[in-house]
């Protein structure tokens, strides 16, 4: 499938209806709250046994795994991809740069939803949450992505 | 005018490993400290409320997100 021809409605539609547990994080997710940065992929963190209903859901976007749920297990993180790129994190939990462990579950309780398209929602983490999500990686542009994330919550307060 | 030379690839090279290099734990620490404020606040958040404003829903933000990445694309200069 050419990049031209994703159907990124068609793509979050078929997210939400797989019911599985997966949460837009990375520059993606700052985009849809209202931060304007450049991105070329999408990331999630999808609950760890949701990879199969995601992985199926996504499918008739031209979007293959490169790993098989049992491999991503073990790496806890695959990729989909065609001409787009889906990075997905599967680790129940994941540490922080700066050592705070931060939970799949207890981000997943306190998502929030963002209207994509009539009745089609995705779910983000909390503003927080997304934060700490931004200290998973350590690089220079998270931390400037994190000093975005305060202005938004600035903004929202 | 001087027209702009764009980078050639050793040079995109090395930003990219810039950007993409992993900080070491003081930096990190240092990078959490500094408090947001001043200028730069007042920035954000002035791009952040035309953004909103231009873009007044997620689909419409990402709509606009994929564009100015396929405008970017179309404006570096191939490997």
């Amino acid at each position: 499938m050419r990049g031209s021809e994703f159907d990124e409605a068609e793509f979050f539609r078929a997210i939400a209806e797989s019911e599985a547990r997966a949460l837009l994080i990375g520059r993606r997710a700052l985009v849809a709250l209202g931060i304007p940065v450049l991105t070329a992929d999408y990331d999630f963190w999808l609950h760890i046994d949701d990879m199969t209903a995601f992985n199926t859901a996504v499918e008739p976007q031209g979007l293959f795994p490169t790993h098989t749920p049992d491999e991503a297990r073990g790496k806890g993180r695959y990729v989909l991809e065609n001409d787009e790129r889906v990075d997905v994190l599967v680790a129940r939990t994941v540490p922080t740069v700066d050592g705070v462990r931060v939970a799949f579950d207890d981000v997943w309780g306190r998502r929030r939803a963002l209207d994509i398209a009539v009745g089609v929602a995705v779910a983000v983490p909390a503003l927080d949450d997304l934060i700490l999500t931004k200290r998973f990686g350590g690089r220079p542009k998270d931390f400037e992505d994190i000093r975005l994330l305060e202005a938004l919550r600035k903004e929202d307060a | 005018m001087k027209p702009v030379t764009p980078p050639g690839p050793e040079a995109r090279a090395r930003l990219r490993l810039l950007a993409e290099r992993q900080l070491s734990p003081e930096e990190v620490r240092a990078a959490l400290a500094q408090p947001l404020g001043g200028a730069e606040e007042e920035e954000s958040r002035s791009l952040i409320r035309w953004f909103r404003r231009r873009y007044p829903t997620a689909a419409t933000r990402l709509a606009y997100a994929r564009r100015a990445y396929r405008r970017w694309r179309a404006a570096t200069p191939p490997e």
